[in-house]
C-alpha cells in the first residue's frame, strides 16, 4: 500500500512537472506549439479541400448530357419502355423525354426556323436526355452506360460529350491523387519539423537532464515530464489548429449559405485524427530526444 | 563505505587513475588533494559510477562496480549527496524546488517534503529563500543550496568535488566547517580540493593524487 502511494505521488509529481515546464520555458514551448499549429493547420486545410472537392466536379457532372435518339417508327409505348429501362440503370440520375413536338420547338428556339414549315413534315426524332449520377469521388466511366443504352431495341443513336467527360474525370482523379500525395508528404514533413522542434527544446536543457541523472533520478523520472511536455505542446497546437479551421469553416458557411446551396463539410473523425496525430508526434519526438541524452 | 581495490582507468591519450587502492570507513572525513589534472574528478566520477574502471573493483555503499546493473545506479546515487564546484542546480526552478528534488524521487509526500526542505534551509542559514530563483542568490548561497540538496535525503556519503572553487575564502571556510559538522553527525565525507591552505591544520585523513596515482 505504501509502495503504491509512493508510486502515485511520484507519478503525479512528474505530470505536474510536465505542466510546469511549459510555463518555465515559455519561449521554447511557444515555438513548439506554433510549429505544431502551422503544420496541422496546413494538413487540415488540405483535408477539407479534399473533402469538399466534390462540389466543382458535381457541378461539371450535372452538365454531362447523353442524348438518346429513338428510331422513327417507334411508338409512344415503346419510348416509355426504353425510358423506364434507362432510368433503372444505376449510373442514371434522371431521364427527360423530348417528344417530336418538343424537338420542333427546340429547333425553332435554337435556329429560328420552323422545320415543319420548311419541309412540310417533322423529320426530327423523339429523344431523351440522360443525366448521370454526379456524386462520388470515383472516376465516372461513361462507356459501359453508352453501350448498355445502345443495345436497347428502339434506340437509334446515342450522342454524348465523350472526350470532354473523360478529360474532366481524368483531371479530377489526378487532382485527388495529387492531393492525397500532398497530404501524406505534409504529414511526413510535419512530423519531422515538429519532432526536431521538440528535440531542440529538449537539447537546450541537456545540462538539466545530466544533473537529474547525477543526483539519482531514474530514466523514467527524467523522461516522463519531458514526454508529457511534448504531448501537451502538440495537443495545444492541435486544439488551436482545429479551432481555427472550425471557426473559418463556420464563417465560410455563414457566407456561402447566403449566396448558394454549398456548405463546407467537416468530418468529425478528421478532428480525432488530427488530435491523435499530434499526440503521437509529441510523444515520439520528445521520447527520442530525451532518450538521446540518457 | 567506499573501497577501491587496484583501480585503474585509461582515457585516449592519458591515464585517469592508476592502481588506486584505499578504503574509507563510515563517519570518516577525507580530503582528496592534488593539483589540477591529477585525477581528483575522475576518482569522484568513479565513486558515483559515472565512469567504470578498466581494472580493479570499486565498492560504494554496498554496490560494486563489477556487478551493478545500469538501472541500479540511481539507487546508489540516492545514497550519495553530491556537491559540485559549479553547483549543478536547476536554474529554471526556485530554491525549494531544487532542494526538494531528491525527496520527490523517493516518492515522499508533499507535506513532508516541504517540512524537511524548510528545516534544512533554516539549518544552513537560508531561511526565507525558498521562493527565490537561483540568480537572486550569491555564489556562497547557491553553494549552500547545493549542500542542502545533498543533505536533505540523509545520505550515507557526501562527495564534494572542489566545492570551494567558486567561493571567497570566508565562504570557503564556512563550507568546510559545515561539512565537518555534517560528518560529526555520522555522514562520510570525501572532499576534493586543490586549495592546500584550506586543508592544512585540519585533523582529517588526506589522500594525495599525483598524475592519477595515490601518493
Amino acid at each position: 500500500m505504501e509502495l503504491f502511494s509512493k508510486m502515485t505521488d511520484k507519478i503525479s509529481f512528474l505530470f505536474i512537472e510536465g505542466f510546469r515546464n511549459l510555463w518555465r520555458h515559455k519561449l521554447t514551448a511557444f515555438t513548439s506549439i506554433f510549429s505544431v499549429f502551422l503544420a496541422l493547420l496546413l494538413v487540415g486545410i488540405l483535408f477539407i479541400i479534399g473533402q469538399n472537392s466534390h462540389y466543382p466536379i458535381e457541378y461539371f457532372r450535372s452538365k454531362y448530357k447523353i442524348e438518346v435518339f429513338f428510331e422513327n417508327n417507334i411508338l409512344n409505348v415503346g419510348e416509355s419502355e426504353i425510358i423506364k429501362n434507362i432510368r433503372n440503370f444505376p449510373e442514371v440520375r434522371s431521364v427527360t423525354p423530348i417528344s417530336k413536338k418538343d424537338a420542333v420547338r427546340i429547333f425553332k428556339n435554337q435556329f429560328g426556323e420552323d422545320v415543319i414549315e420548311m419541309l412540310g413534315y417533322n423529320p426530327l426524332p423523339s429523344s431523351a436526355v440522360v443525366n448521370i449520377i454526379k456524386e462520388g469521388f470515383e472516376k465516372i466511366n461513361i462507356a459501359p452506360l453508352i453501350e448498355k443504352i445502345n443495345s436497347i431495341n428502339g434506340v437509334d443513336s446515342v450522342h454524348y460529350q465523350g472526350w470532354l467527360i473523360n478529360r474532366i474525370e481524368k483531371i479530377y482523379q489526378l487532382f485527388l491523387q495529387g492531393l492525397k500525395i500532398a497530404i501524406v508528404l505534409i504529414i511526413i514533413f510535419s512530423i519531422i519539423i515538429i519532432s526536431n522542434t521538440i528535440k531542440l527544446t529538449i537539447y537546450s536543457r541537456k545540462d538539466l537532464i545530466k544533473t537529474l541523472d547525477l543526483i539519482g533520478a531514474t530514466k523514467f523520472f527524467i523522461k516522463v515530464p519531458f514526454i508529457f511536455e511534448g504531448i501537451l505542446q502538440s495537443f495545444i497546437g492541435a486544439v488551436l489548429a482545429v479551432s481555427l479551421i472550425f471557426g473559418l469553416m463556420k464563417l465560410g458557411n455563414n457566407y456561402l449559405t447566403q449566396v448558394s446551396s454549398i456548405e463546407i463539410i467537416w468530418n468529425f473523425y478528421f478532428g480525432i485524427i488530427l488530435f491523435t496525430l499530434s499526440i503521437l508526434i509529441g510523444f515520439i519526438g520528445s521520447y527520442r530526444a530525451v532518450s538521446k541524452f540518457l | 563505505m567506499i573501497s577501491f581495490k587496484e583501480v585503474s582507468i585509461h582515457f585516449k591519450n592519458e591515464i585517469g587513475v592508476k592502481d588506486v587502492t584505499f578504503e574509507i570507513g563510515s563517519d570518516e572525513f577525507i580530503f582528496l588533494i592534488g593539483p589540477t589534472g591529477s585525477g581528483k574528478t575522475t576518482l569522484m566520477r568513479l565513486v558515483y559510477m559515472d565512469l567504470f574502471p578498466d581494472e580493479g573493483v570499486i565498492t560504494v555503499c554496498g554496490f560494486d562496480s563489477k556487478s551493478i546493473k545500469k538501472r541500479k545506479i540511481p539507487l546508489l546515487r540516492r545514497k550519495i549527496g553530491m556537491i559540485f564546484q559549479d553547483y549543478n542546480l536547476l536554474t529554471d526552478r526556485n530554491v525549494l524546488e531544487n532542494v526538494a528534488l531528491p525527496l520527490h524521487m523517493e516518492g515522499i509526500k508533499r507535506i513532508e517534503i516541504y517540512e524537511r526542505v524548510l528545516l534544512i534551509l533554516d539549518d544552513l542559514g537560508l531561511k526565507e529563500t525558498e521562493k527565490k530563483m537561483l540568480w537572486e542568490l550569491s555564489g556562497g548561497e547557491q553553494q549552500r543550496v547545493c549542500v542542502a540538496r545533498a543533505l536533505v535525503k540523509n545520505p550515507e556519503v557526501i562527495l564534494a568535488d572542489e566545492p570551494t572553487g567558486n567561493l571567497d575564502p570566508i565562504a570557503a571556510l564556512d563550507l568546510v566547517q559545515l561539512l565537518e559538522e555534517v560528518n560529526k553527525e555520522g555522514t562520510t565525507v570525501l572532499m576534493a580540493s586543490h586549495n592546500y591552505n584550506l586543508i592544512k591544520n585540519r585533523s582529517h585523513r588526506i589522500l594525495e593524487l599525483q598524475n592519477g596515482v595515490i601518493q
